[in-house]
């Protein structure tokens, strides 16, 4: 009772020496997540407090967070931004075909390759299909701007020889091509990767529902659709939140080597996300407190749209991330 | 998969064929499609130069030559490039393992006082971040700037791998834990001689995690290193990419610029072959490692999907 009393009243005094006591007997413990943390504080949690530079004038040499405060200028400029519009349009575009192309075909592929019972060549596809992911995309981008090269490249020649096209396109000269060509890339890379996940929980399937299922008849096709893909849907949903709270992301790397750092003028009006929008305004145009918002702006918005899509997953009883 | 004689064969019917012949055909065309781009630049780069413009090379060389590589291996810059690569692979590696893991493995444990508000600590910045300004601010105020532990000291700890161990460490038996608390060592002994050398395939994994994430970052060096001898494979392969396209252009303009001056001083060769020889040597370590790895990370993969 008397406890009670004390912890009801705040003797907050008296509990923090507890807490602090119960640390210092577990100190072996302790001090095993101390540099882990300190290091989570300092690289996370200091830029989280760097945000308010997004609502200040922010000038080389101020000690950040002591700038003068000017509120939401930064956003209404922003919001007006011409670059800006056209930064969330390519953003939505690219992340939507990633979403309904890219995001189905890793599904697609596991589900095939587990219709696949000759072991050895199975475990080549699934070596072969992880090697562009361990790749960066500096690599890649090298082997794309030679792939598709209007002088030589395997694509044009390709494409030139089943005579689909009389002229090489270049691809990299008209912005036009850019949305394909980052989608196509991105399939490219982490098919293989991004299958994994559905292949060890297809993996995890019990044997006997097939079993069952040849006593009752069902042909390959109502097998995949009934029990394959209706045993992994967990795992999809939940790799769909992520993709949903990643909208946002329209993956900097791969669109930063595609355009050459944003060199290549002639693709900047289809291939300027929001990511690169942040990047040109901050690092090369060294508009600091703008480019701050832009970022807490992005940041903001996948969180919610994360949550937003959790909680959607969750009203409709399916698995959640949290 | 072993035949099973007890098992019933249902009766073919004719979309069982279909499916097949579309499972034949993806597996082939995703190993054509992967494999091709390689092989193809593996071709350009052991190809005579000269031969190399005729053009029509596919993926095997023409005219066989060590010639390229030679050029990329007498350039003073990429040993240097090379040595920065690897030493902050190996050391951002190394540590990185260790300080996630014992924060991983700290914060798996049930006893831990100050649970909760870690975890919490722990999980928030997963899902916000501040942000590319906030960050490239902090790290200039470190010091950080042209200054080799820029690789090293912000990657440490990364919390995505950071709940893969832990996990994994939950997965342990707890009497492992008891029985040595009971003998008398402690958390610092129990982790480092129980549970690490017990966890060979999520060590496996995320070493290969954190080893492909320094082996190919060039964004880092991109932002904070203006200095050239700092800089890894990746930014020299970006910087021969970059102006190889510069030179091609001035070249086809009828301009004829010298072709990177520094790469190539007063040797009869071709970008195209150079370039495909430096991007093989910065790829060679990673596609003779990941191999090998692969049954742990794919494992490390279904650890990580049953989420704890």
């Amino acid at each position: 009772m008397r406890l009670k009393q004390a912890q009801a009243s705040g003797n907050t005094v008296l509990r923090k020496k507890n807490v602090f006591s119960r640390m210092l007997a577990q100190w072996d413990l302790q001090i095993l997540l101390v540099p882990g943390i300190l290091l989570v504080l300092l690289f996370s949690y200091v830029p989280m407090y760097g945000v308010v530079m997004g609502f200040q004038d922010f000038q080389l040499g101020d000690f950040p967070g002591f700038s003068q405060w000017v509120g939401f200028k930064h956003f209404q400029t922003m919001f007006a931004d011409k670059y800006f519009g056209l930064a969330m349009r390519n953003t939505l575009v690219i992340s939507a075909l990633k979403m309904f192309i890219g995001f189905p075909l890793p599904i697609l592929f596991a589900v095939l390759l587990n219709e696949m019972n000759f072991q050895p060549l199975k475990k080549t596809v699934q070596t072969v299909s992880y090697l562009p992911h361990f790749i960066s995309w500096v690599v890649c981008a090298t082997l794309m701007f030679d792939l598709m090269s209007t002088d030589g490249g395997a694509i044009n020649e390709f494409l030139m020889w089943i005579g689909v096209v009389k002229e090489p396109i270049g691809f990299f000269t008209e912005g036009k091509y850019f949305w394909g060509i980052t989608l196509c890339t991105d399939i490219w890379k982490e098919l293989g990767w991004n299958a994994i996940i559905f292949i060890s929980a297809i993996t995890s399937i019990s044997q006997d529902m097939y079993e069952a299922a040849d006593i009752d008849g069902a042909t390959r096709a109502q097998k995949m659709w009934h029990i394959t893909i209706k045993s992994i849907k967990p795992t999809i949903i939940l790799m769909f939140i992520f993709q949903v709270g990643g909208i946002l992301n329209a993956n900097f790397d791969q669109i930063m080597m595609l355009t050459k750092q944003m060199g290549n003028s002639m693709l900047k009006e289809y291939a300027d996300v929001l990511d690169t929008f942040i990047y040109r305004l901050g690092v090369s145009q060294g508009r600091f407190s703008f480019a701050a918002a832009a970022g807490l702006f992005k940041s903001i918005v996948n969180f919610a749209l994360l949550l937003g899509s959790n909680y959607v997953a969750g009203k409709f009883g399916e698995a959640q991330l949290f | 998969m072993a035949k099973n004689p007890n098992k019933i064969r249902a009766k073919r019917v004719a979309s069982d064929y279909v499916i097949d012949i579309i499972m034949i055909v993806t597996i082939v065309l995703v190993l054509v499609l992967t494999l091709y781009p390689f092989l193809n630049a593996l071709a350009i780069s052991l190809n005579d130069s000269n031969d190399t413009t005729l053009g029509g090379l596919t993926i095997y060389p023409r005219k066989f030559t060590w010639r390229n590589y030679e050029l990329v291996f007498t350039n003073q810059k990429i040993w240097m490039a090379y040595f920065i690569t690897i030493a902050r692979t190996v050391i951002g590696t190394v540590g990185g393992v260790l300080i996630t893991g014992m924060l991983a493995f700290a914060i798996s444990r049930t006893n831990l006082v100050g649970k909760k508000v870690y975890a919490m600590l722990c999980l928030i910045p997963m899902y916000f971040g501040g942000g590319l300004m906030p960050t490239y601010f902090l790290i200039l105020n470190l010091g950080l700037k042209n200054n080799f532990l820029v690789y090293i000291i912000p990657a440490l700890v990364n919390l995505w791998n950071m709940i893969l161990m832990r996990s994994y460490f939950q997965s342990l038996p707890e009497a492992l834990e008891e029985s040595a608390l009971i003998d008398g060592a402690n958390y610092i002994t129990i982790f480092f001689k129980i549970y690490f050398p017990l966890s060979t395939p999520i060590i496996a994994t995320i070493a290969l995690y954190f080893g492909v994430q320094h082996w190919n970052d060039w964004f880092q060096a991109n932002l904070y290193i203006t200095q050239d001898y700092l800089k890894p494979m990746q930014n020299v392969l970006l910087g021969i990419v970059n102006e190889a396209k510069f030179a091609e252009q001035m070249a086809s303009a009828g301009m004829g610029v010298t072709i990177d001056a520094n790469m190539l001083k007063g040797k009869e060769t071709n970008v195209r072959s150079i370039t495909m020889a430096t991007m093989f040597v910065t790829i060679i370590p990673i596609i003779i490692v990941y191999p090998f790895l692969q049954r742990y990370f794919v494992k490390g993969i279904m650890i990580g999907s049953v989420k704890g």
